[in-house]
């Protein structure tokens, strides 16, 4: 059976800042846990719901995107009907600017949407990573009759600093939202949207129309809120791991995170076989050397590693010459870390080149980032 | 008619006894081999670097695993709509149909597969072997000489030259005389069994050769002889990397332990010639805080937490707290338990070994009820896919482990 909902995907967020990581890709395509981008979550989580139609919407930004994403291939999707669909700003006709939100985001995709069998869509952010089933929340949202489904997950206390970047939601009987509040001052609820959302595909047309048409932006205040007596808005929880990256501190972390044998089961569907795909690079086994010391690590194929690497997360191809001691870093694809160097909470994007002997050092707090092909 | 320039031809169906029981649910080109390939990835992944895009693989034995794994060719770039990989199993036709008698006829059964991209020269490789090759050098080389057939070559020690077929040849290279197995060698030069044919004249021979009852339809048997005879030239085509028959255990262990040495033989780390295999969907492999790890590969999928000294570990395997791999090759998905001890074996997929289990082991208590000399040479321990090991139960040193031991 055919599915009826078709998938799509904000490649960028006005909302997050992530420095140089984001100086020459979108937000979709931040490496990210040794071989996979931001985008392959929420592109697998949407292939494993049995998603056959996917729309990965790229205002600006997207060369890296289209790079790693390819025909949709390493997802299956490269399809002779439906599949995968970049949509870059075209339609509009005109290059958008950084800050477009969800409401011009999809006005702009309106022709792919019209274009699309599927009648009901899931719109979803990149940026927070899970492992979700979304055939049983298109099977909820069938159930409850609703007009709206907002997925959600419960933060018991959110530290008050975090709070502005929250969506919290209330919710009555039946899980009906009663009440939406965007970046509140006050936590009052513990549900916490995830900023995935399905609705009816016509309902979302002419919404988007609307508040278009009215010189709106945002999804969440002039889409959710205007509509809420209006509409049947429900609630979707969400219990498993999430992780949400939004700024540099985020995403340092979110890696980390997944030194947790049970977050990376989950996370990556070794328990319920809901894989997350990635595009093949055909790298070799990793090697070790005889002075290798490693502990709690996540190491992706064809690194060549020698020194010593304690909590961190290398990518493919990193070398670690002798000597060298790495310490909760993050280092992408390609880079060099030559012998005797000494790193701690350092980021090195790809390609970056850590000369012999060199020192550097970040906080836990505010790690370091060094840009794409530095040579330090 | 679109033609195409080279096709090449892959002998995959033999059964390659000498491997044991790696060999009993699989073809020998698809036996794994270093962390993450199977044997036919190299002459597929020469194939696609040479510019070959269509290859036939002949298959027989086993080739149900073979055939999943290669599917559209995907892989290996070779998912392409003018030619492509095709895997050619024997068939019936309207008069007969019969099993690939040898590796000539198995070719011959498919004259009408090349005939299709009319062809003007035909590269035969087998898929037993670990190198990497550039077929387009041999067949420009083939190409200037003019030559009906060249076959590749390779310098081996003399005294091991009379396991091999010998090449004699003259100043210029031209064959004349092939040897199979010489007691007394007149050349150090070995056949790799990498051929490349003028289409016409392997038609014509293969087509001659069929008609002959008391063939063994064999290139290095009949073919080759038959052409050396009628005074055709056949040219040899010096070959100088790496190169290794990975037909028995003992070579097969030694060749992937040679990837661990410093400068290894085969570089398999090379970007210009990377090897492509099918690549499970796999995270990067964990490394736990217990973990030591002295010159080894590993790949993605794995989650260590014990010590492993010198082995090359598959994808998807998982080394419990406390257990030590030495000199080992560990195939996917294999589980080595807690304290667990893997001395010098091949541990085939899917299998796991029990807590405090000893594989290898040259104790006397240890159990011998798969003890294979034969098979097993050089003291390795092979343990047959999806084996189950029971716990604290001690494997004899050159068994071959062909059911679960409690």
């Amino acid at each position: 059976m055919k599915n009826d909902l078709l998938g799509l995907i904000f490649a960028q967020n006005p909302e997050v800042s992530m420095g140089e990581l984001l100086a020459k890709r979108s937000l979709a395509a931040v490496p990210f846990g040794g071989r996979y981008r931001i985008i392959d979550f929420m592109l697998s989580n949407m292939v494993n719901s049995a998603i056959i139609n996917v729309g990965i919407t790229t205002p600006y930004n997207y060369q890296s995107l289209t790079d790693h994403l390819g025909t949709g291939k390493a997802w299956d999707m490269d399809r002779k009907n439906n599949g995968l669909f970049i949509l870059p700003p075209i339609e509009t006709g005109d290059s958008a600017d950084k800050g477009q939100e969800g409401i011009d985001v999809i006005h702009g995709v309106k022709r792919y949407l019209t274009r699309s069998q599927q009648n009901y869509v899931l719109v979803a952010d990149c940026n927070t990573l899970c492992n979700i089933d979304f055939d049983d929340v298109f099977k909820f949202h069938l159930e409850q009759g609703a007009d709206i489904t907002m997925i959600y997950h419960r933060i018991p206390e959110i530290a008050q600093r975090e709070l502005k970047r929250h969506i919290l939601l209330d919710t009555g009987e039946n899980g009906r939202i009663t009440d939406i509040h965007v970046y509140p001052a006050q936590q009052k609820t513990d549900m916490s949207y995830m900023h995935m959302f399905i609705i009816r595909k016509d309902l979302l047309m002419e919404l988007i129309d609307d508040a278009f048409a009215h010189g709106k932006h945002s999804l969440a205040k002039d889409i959710f809120l205007p509509n809420l007596d209006r509409l049947n808005f429900c609630g979707y929880e969400h219990t498993g791991v999430h992780l949400k990256i939004d700024d540099i501190k985020s995403f340092f972390n979110a890696n980390l995170a997944i030194l947790e044998k049970e977050t990376r089961d989950e996370l990556f569907g070794l328990k319920n076989g809901m894989s997350i795909y990635t595009k093949v690079k055909d790298t070799v086994p990793t090697k070790y050397g005889k002075k290798a010391e490693v502990s709690n690590s996540i190491v992706a194929d064809g690194c060549v590693i020698e020194g010593t690497v304690k909590n961190c997360i290398l990518f493919r191809g990193v070398h670690v010459g002798k000597g060298a001691f790495l310490e909760n870093c993050i280092v992408m694809q390609n880079s060099q870390i030559m012998d005797n160097c000494m790193m701690a909470n350092v980021i090195f994007d790809k390609e970056v080149i850590l000369r012999t002997g060199k020192k550097l050092i970040g906080q836990d707090t505010y790690p370091m980032i060094i840009g794409k092909g530095t040579v330090v | 008619m679109k033609t195409k320039r080279c096709v090449a031809m892959i002998l995959a169906g033999g059964q390659g006894s000498r491997l044991g029981i790696l060999t009993k649910n699989v073809a020998k080109p698809a036996v794994p081999f270093g962390g993450k390939y199977r044997i036919i990835d190299f002459p597929l992944s020469n194939c696609t670097h040479s510019g070959i895009d269509t290859v036939g693989v002949l298959t027989q034995y086993q080739p149900l695993e073979l055939n999943t794994y290669i599917a559209g060719g995907q892989s290996w770039d070779l998912d392409r709509g003018s030619g492509g990989v095709y895997v050619l199993p024997p068939y019936t036709s309207a008069e007969k149909g019969e099993w690939y008698k040898g590796t000539a006829n198995a070719i011959y059964q498919n004259l009408g597969f090349i005939a299709q991209f009319n062809p003007q020269y035909v590269v035969i490789l087998s898929g037993d072997h670990i190198y990497k090759m550039d077929y387009n050098k041999m067949v420009k080389q083939h190409e200037k000489a003019g030559a009906d057939a060249t076959i590749a070559v390779i310098e081996v020690p003399w005294e091991e030259a009379s396991r091999f077929g010998i090449m004699n040849t003259d100043e210029e290279m031209n064959i004349v005389e092939f040897e199979e197995k010489p007691k007394n060698p007149k050349s150090n030069l070995a056949s790799m069994g990498v051929y490349c044919f003028s289409w016409k004249v392997l038609e014509k021979y293969l087509t001659e050769d069929e008609k002959n009852p008391n063939s063994d339809n064999d290139f290095g048997k009949n073919i080759i002889p038959a052409m050396l005879q009628d005074g055709r030239k056949l040219i040899a085509h010096r070959f100088d990397g790496y190169w290794k028959d990975v037909g028995t255990v003992q070579s097969l262990w030694e060749a992937n332990m040679e990837l661990l040495d410093d400068n290894p033989g085969c570089q398999i780390n090379d970007k210009e010639w990377r090897i492509y295999s099918k690549t499970p969907v796999k995270p990067p492999h964990y490394i736990a805080p217990e973990a030591t790890l002295r010159n080894c590969y590993i790949t993605e999928g794995c989650e260590i937490s014990g010590e492993i000294d010198h082995s090359v570990i598959f994808e998807g395997v998982t080394v419990c707290e406390g257990a030590k791999i030495e000199d080992s090759i560990v195939m996917s998905g294999a589980v080595i338990g807690n304290n667990a001890l893997v001395y010098k074996a091949i541990i085939g997929p899917g299998v796991t070994v029990g807590e405090g289990a000893i594989i290898g082991s040259a104790d006397d208590s240890a159990r011998k009820d798969f003890v294979n000399t034969t098979i097993c040479t050089a003291d390795i321990t092979l343990i047959g896919a999806d084996v189950t090991i029971g716990e604290g139960v001690k494997v004899a040193v050159n068994s071959m482990v062909t059911e679960d031991m409690q």
